[in-house]
């Protein structure tokens, strides 16, 4: 029986007053391989933000469940499209980003931060490219390296917005390959937005589905696919 | 050479120097994150702080100093809101930084050459009490930015991810901001308000053309912003010229170029 890493208990997210998700109560186990999915503007990235412990509720309470005594460690990898390609960052330079919550204030990475970025590069299969500007990289690449910089960090669980956004079928199949040997591997806990029914399908254990009133249904895949589950969280269009 | 042998052009060179030293790292952010006219908007604000302490007989670059670190913050905490896009803030703040200037030192107690000096800085007249504290604020400002490298590049590049690995970004912005702050207000008040702006812009946007590499930007940035403002101080004293657009002009020649070669590049690949 796999134990929580994540338990929320009557949670509101939104901004100010405005309400985004609410009576929300789930759990995340660990190694699980949760899609979450909603339409549009539906507040699949505020989830995201919450678990991280970004964005605070507004009411309830979230209780993020470590090991000996420490909390868990997130490994966060952002929608490719919010980094700017202006910092002239090798793939290896923004891998090593994942190390730094392991440093204290004030210190920088050392040759073996840089060792654990590069092998975390070989991980995702862009070692090769560990010298290359990211910006230069495409956009299945630019995907890999952050899901490297996320693996940096050691993390308990990955975290990942839009994974497979803006990429071509056989990229967003190989990026979700990956995730899924990651989550083979070591049991690493996955949890990834998206808005392709897909991706979902054919990768994903659990299903958290994002209704259009704000509330969150939370199953099995088969249960939370299936054209009633569905048909409460898209219930006017936008499928 | 015989322009080191001029004590007060002695002056001048290290001021000068310091200057670029230390807000050639700062360019670097300033362009990055897109504050660039942060920079201006608060040169005036600084500028009207000096106005109003010598209204009120306060000492000057203390009031100017307040006000920057104090506006630099407030930057650090505005965002966009639904209605307003940040750059209209932005926009007033540079315009009712100047006509405060204005408005205020029409009444000060001091002759016109003397407020001009102390409202805009003149590289030609930076005096010795004025170098040394260069030297402190600008070492600081240095330390500050070796050691603090990591949090400000990634508060800079992604400060979710740095929430997400528990780095305090609100502190270590208002640390950096702070520090841009400082550096401003004492470089502000050495070398006026145009040379002030041109140093937190230039170097950085004509390195950021030519680098790919974060760490060789810092060094074109820094190795560029002392040759530029070495060589306009030369320049302007053989050509007679005013020392400070010199120098501007030459960091925009750099910049020029550097942007004219990045765009040749980018067309050949």
């Amino acid at each position: 029986m796999p134990s929580d890493l994540l338990r929320a208990h009557g949670v509101t997210l939104g901004y100010g007053t405005r309400v985004v998700l609410q009576h929300l109560d789930f759990a995340i186990e660990r190694g699980d391989f949760l899609g979450v999915m909603g339409p549009n503007g539906s507040g699949k990235s505020t989830l995201l933000k919450a678990v991280l412990g970004l964005l605070k509720p507004l009411t309830g309470t979230i209780e993020r469940i470590g090991t000996n005594g420490k909390p868990p460690r997130f490994g966060y990898v952002p929608q490719r499209e919010q980094l700017d390609t202006h910092f002239p960052l090798s793939a290896l330079e923004v891998a090593v980003m994942g190390r730094f919550g392991r440093l204290g204030a004030l210190r920088r990475p050392r040759r073996e931060d840089f060792e654990i970025a590069h092998a975390c590069l070989q991980r995702a299969q862009m070692d090769r490219f560990s010298a290359r500007p990211y910006r230069e990289l495409s956009g299945g690449q630019q995907q890999r390296v952050l899901i490297a910089r996320a693996l940096a960090g050691e993390p308990d669980a990955l975290l990942l917005d839009e994974p497979t956004n803006g990429l071509d079928i056989e990229s967003e199949r190989a990026i979700m390959e990956l995730l899924l040997d990651l989550q083979r591997e070591k049991a690493t806990t996955i949890v990834f937005v998206t808005h392709l029914l897909s991706a979902v399908e054919h990768f994903a254990r659990r299903v958290a589905l994002i209704t259009r009133n704000g509330t969150l249904l939370i199953g099995e895949k088969p249960e939370m696919l299936s054209p009633q589950s569905l048909a409460r969280a898209y219930a006017e269009g936008d499928a | 050479m015989d322009l080191l042998t001029i004590p007060f052009m002695r002056h001048v060179l290290i001021a000068g120097v310091l200057v670029a030293l230390g807000l050639a790292p700062l360019s670097i952010y300033v362009v990055l994150r897109r504050i660039v006219f942060v920079g201006a908007a608060v040169a005036e604000i600084s500028s009207a702080g000096v106005a109003l302490a010598i209204l009120f007989q306060l000492p000057p670059f203390s009031v100017a100093l307040v006000l920057t670190v104090v506006t630099f913050l407030g930057f650090s905490r505005a965002a966009d809101s639904p209605r307003l896009p940040l750059e209209a803030l932005i926009g007033m703040l540079y315009a009712g930084g100047s006509a405060a200037a204005v408005l205020l030192i029409v009444k000060a107690p001091r002759g016109e050459g003397d407020i001009l000096n102390v409202l805009f800085g003149n590289i030609l007249t930076v005096p010795l009490p004025l170098l040394w504290g260069m030297v402190v604020a600008f070492s600081l400002v240095l330390a500050i930015q070796y050691l603090a490298y990591k949090e400000f590049l990634i508060i800079a590049y992604d400060p979710d991810m740095a929430r997400a690995l528990g780095i305090r970004v609100a502190l270590w912005n208002t640390i950096f901001y702070v520090t841009v702050g400082v550096a401003v207000a004492i470089a502000i008040r050495g070398v006026g308000a145009l040379l002030t702006f041109t140093l937190l812009v230039a170097p950085g946007a004509a390195a950021l053309c030519l680098a790919e590499r974060l760490a060789v930007a810092f060094a074109i940035a820094t190795v560029s912003s002392v040759a530029a403002t070495l060589g306009g101080i030369f320049v302007s004293y053989w050509f007679d010229l005013p020392t400070g657009p010199t120098i501007v002009a030459l960091l925009s020649v750099l910049f020029a170029v550097s942007y004219a070669y990045a765009a040749l590049r980018r067309r050949s690949s």
